[in-house]
C-alpha cells in the first residue's frame, strides 16, 4: 500500500515536470567566467539598447571579476555605483514596441522553464511564409529577431548562434541569482556539518537508550 | 552555587518543579516512533520562520512600489539576506510538509478519540492560523502570483450572504488589492505567529494533560513509560538532524523550488497571468473549490474541507483503540483518503480542462464520503471484527474495561 502511494506521487510529480518541459530545448547555465563575460559584452552592447538590469550595478560585474576596462566602456560617463538602466527612454520605448521592454535582472527565472526557455525564445525565431518573423515559443513577443536567427540554414552559423544565446543566458542566469555560488559554496560546509552532527547525535541516542535495557 | 541560584529562584517561582513535571519526569511512551516528532518539528520550523522573519521585517517595505525592489535588495544587498529569505520561503512549505505529516500520524493511529479532542481541535485551529499566515505572507512579495492569488481569494468571501461585497472591502481596505491590503497582510502577518505561539502552549497544555498517545493504541502501564528527558530530547533532535539535512538541501542548492516563476515579475495588475494556481500546500482545497460549478457552493465546500477534519471524535464510531493499527478497514479508508489529497493536489494544479474536471468532481466526492460514511463503517467494522475475534492483547484490554456506549443514554447507568 505504501509503495503505491510513493508510486503515484512519482507518476504525478513526473507527468507536471514533463508537461511544463518538454517543448523547451535544455542549456545548460555555464558559470565561468569567460562565458559570463561574453555573455555581458553581448547584453551590454545589444538587450541594453533596449532593456535594463536594475538590480545590477557596474561594480558588481567587476567583482566579478569582469576587465576592468570592458566595465568602463559599458558605464559610459556612469559612475561604478550606477544600476545598469536601458538606453532607449521608457516612452520611446513604448512608442515604437507598444509596451514597455521588461527589466532583465530577473529574466532567467521569471518564466516558466527558466534558463531553458530564455535559450529556447532567444534561438525560436523563424521567418514564416509570409515572409514575417515569428517566434515558437512567445508568438506575440514584440522583441526583433536580435540575434537575427531566423534567416540561418548554415549548421555552422547556427551553432555559433547557440553559443552566443547560451553565453547571453548564463550572464542572465547569474544575474537572476548573484549569490547562487556563494550558496552553494556555504551550502557544502553546512551539509557536511549537519552529517556529522547527525550521526553524533545518532550514536548518543543509541548510547542514551541503551539504558533502559540494562535497567 | 548553581544549586544555590536554583534555590533562591525556586522560592519564588516554581522552576525546578516545572522541568522536573514537564521535562525530566515527564511519562512518554517507550514505543513512539519516529512518526511522533513532528509535533517538535512543527515548533521548530515555527520557531525558525518568526526569527527568520522578525530579521526579514528590518529590511523589507510594505508598500506597492516598494515591496518587490526590497525582496530583491534582502537577496543582493543585505548581507546573508537570501539565506534569511530563502529559510523563510522554504519554511512556509516545510511548515505545511510537517504538520500534514503530524496530522497523517494523528488520523492513521485516530489518535483524535477520546481524551484528546482538545489536543485535534486545538491543532485545527492552528491549523487555520498557518494557512492564514501564510497566504497573508505569499502577498508580501508583491510578484504576479502574490497579487493574483490575493485576488482570487479575497473575491471568494463575496459569496458571504448579504455582506459579501462589505466583506470583501474590508478585508482588502480598498477596491481591489492595493497598497492598503499589502499594509494590513504585513501587519497580521506579523501578528499571526504570536497567536499560533500562544494556541501552541494550550495544545501543549493539553498534550502534558492527557500525554502522548502512542502506536499500540492502549494506555502503557507505568513501567513501559520512561521519562522524556533525556529520551526524547535526544530522539528529538536526531531527528531534527534528519529533517535539516532535507531542508537545507532545499535552501542551499534548490531554493526556487518553491517560489512560482510568475512571482519574479513585479505585480501588475493589467496583466492577468494565463494560469493562476495557489501555493502547493493548497491544492487539494483548491481542488475542491473548483469541483463545484456553483461559487457559492464550492467555497462552502471548500470551508467545509478543512473545517470537516474536527467531527472525527464522533464521526469514528469505534470502541476499538489503536486507529489503523488494529483496523484492516480504517487503514484502507485512510490509504484512500491520502491517495485522493495527492490526485486533489494535482487536479489543482492543472487548468480545469478535459479529464481534469470529472477526476476533480469525483476525488471531491470520495473527500466528503470518507467522513460521511465513517460513522457507519466504523461500527460495522468493529462489529465485523469482533465476529471474526480480536487479537489477545484487545481482549485482555477489554476484560479490565469493558466496552460501553460512548454516551450513555438518558437513565443508562453509566
Amino acid at each position: 500500500m505504501k509503495r503505491w502511494c510513493v508510486f503515484a506521487l512519482c507518476w504525478l510529480a513526473c507527468n507536471a515536470w514533463a508537461e511544463t518541459e518538454t517543448a523547451l530545448n535544455k542549456v545548460e547555465v555555464a558559470t565561468d567566467l569567460p562565458t559570463l563575460e561574453r555573455g555581458a559584452e553581448t547584453v551590454m552592447t545589444v538587450c541594453v539598447g533596449c532593456h535594463s538590469l536594475k538590480y545590477i550595478r557596474f561594480h558588481e560585474l567587476a567583482k566579478l571579476g569582469m576587465a576592468k576596462d570592458k566595465v568602463d566602456t559599458w558605464r559610459g560617463s556612469n559612475t561604478m555605483g550606477t544600476a545598469i538602466s536601458s538606453q532607449m527612454p521608457a516612452d520611446a520605448a513604448l512608442a515604437s514596441f507598444g509596451k514597455a521592454p521588461p527589466d532583465l535582472s530577473l529574466m532567467a527565472k521569471a518564466r516558466v522553464g527558466e534558463a531553458d526557455y530564455l535559450y529556447s525564445y532567444l534561438l525560436g525565431y523563424y521567418t514564416t511564409p509570409e515572409g514575417a518573423t515569428g517566434n515558437h515559443y512567445f508568438p506575440a513577443t514584440k522583441m526583433p529577431d536580435v540575434l537575427a536567427v531566423a534567416g540561418v540554414t548554415d549548421p555552422a552559423q547556427r551553432a555559433q548562434l547557440e553559443q552566443k544565446a547560451r553565453e547571453v543566458t548564463s550572464f542572465l542566469a547569474w544575474a537572476a541569482d548573484p549569490r547562487a555560488q556563494e550558496r552553494q559554496t556555504l551550502g557544502y560546509y553546512v551539509i557536511g556539518y549537519l552529517l556529522i552532527l547527525t550521526t553524533m547525535l545518532y550514536f548518543l541516542k543509541r548510547r542514551i537508550w541503551a539504558k533502559l535495557d540494562k535497567a | 552555587m548553581v544549586s544555590r541560584v536554583l534555590g533562591w529562584i525556586d522560592q519564588r517561582f516554581p522552576l525546578t518543579p516545572f522541568i522536573k513535571h514537564e521535562l525530566t519526569d515527564y511519562p512518554t511512551p517507550r514505543n513512539l516512533s519516529y512518526w511522533w516528532n513532528f509535533g517538535f518539528l512543527a515548533g521548530f520550523v515555527l520557531v525558525l520562520q518568526i526569527a527568520t522573519g522578525i530579521f526579514l521585517a528590518m529590511y523589507y517595505k510594505p508598500d506597492v512600489n516598494l515591496a518587490f525592489d526590497s525582496v530583491q535588495h534582502i537577496m543582493r544587498d543585505i548581507n546573508y539576506g537570501w539565506l534569511l529569505r530563502y529559510i523563510h520561503s522554504t519554511g512556509a512549505s516545510a511548515f505545511f510538509v510537517v504538520i500534514y505529516v503530524h496530522m497523517a500520524r494523528t488520523l492513521y493511529y485516530a489518535s483524535y478519540h477520546k481524551p484528546r479532542e482538545l489536543m485535534w481541535w486545538t491543532g485545527q485551529v492552528l491549523m487555520l492560523l498557518i494557512m492564514a499566515t501564510a497566504f497573508m505572507g505569499y502577498l508580501l512579495p508583491w510578484g504576479q502570483m502574490s497579487y493574483w492569488g490575493a485576488q482570487v481569494i479575497t473575491n471568494l468571501f463575496g459569496v458571504t450572504p448579504f455582506i459579501g461585497d462589505k466583506v470583501v472591502l474590508w478585508l482588502r481596505g480598498d477596491f481591489a488589492v492595493g497598497d492598503a491590503t499589502l499594509t494590513r497582510f504585513f501587519a497580521l502577518h506579523y501578528l499571526f505567529p504570536f497567536l499560533i505561539c500562544a494556541v501552541v502552549v494550550i495544545h501543549l497544555v493539553a498534550l502534558h494533560t492527557v500525554k502522548s498517545s502512542n502506536p499500540s493504541g492502549i494506555s502503557l502501564a507505568d513501567k513501559d513509560n520512561i521519562p522524556f528527558h533525556p529520551y526524547f530530547t535526544i530522539k528529538d533532535f536526531f531527528g531534527l538532524g534528519l529533517y535539516l539535512i532535507i531542508f537545507c538541501t532545499f535552501v542551499f542548492f534548490v531554493p526556487g523550488t518553491f517560489i512560482e516563476a510568475a512571482n519574479n515579475i513585479p505585480a501588475n495588475p493589467l496583466v492577468t497571468p494565463p494560469h493562476i494556481a495557489p501555493e502547493w500546500y493548497f491544492l487539494p482545497f483548491y481542488a475542491i473549490l473548483r469541483a463545484i460549478p456553483d461559487m457559492l457552493g464550492g467555497v462552502v465546500a471548500m470551508a467545509l474541507s478543512v473545517l470537516i477534519f474536527a467531527i472525527l471524535p464522533f464521526a469514528d464510531r469505534t470502541s476499538i483503540p489503536g486507529g489503523a493499527h488494529y483496523r484492516p478497514v480504517y487503514r484502507a479508508m485512510f490509504y484512500l483518503f491520502i491517495v485522493d489529497v495527492l490526485v486533489l493536489g494535482y487536479v489543482g494544479s492543472q487548468p480545469p480542462t478535459g479529464f481534469v474536471v470529472p477526476l476533480g468532481q469525483v476525488s471531491t466526492f470520495i473527500y466528503f464520503a470518507t467522513f460521511f460514511l465513517l460513522p457507519f463503517i466504523s461500527k460495522w467494522e468493529e462489529r465485523w471484527m469482533r465476529a471474526r475475534g480480536l487479537p489477545p492483547e484487545l481482549m485482555a484490554l477489554f476484560e479490565k474495561r469493558p466496552p460501553r456506549a460512548k454516551w450513555p443514554r438518558k437513565g443508562e447507568a453509566k
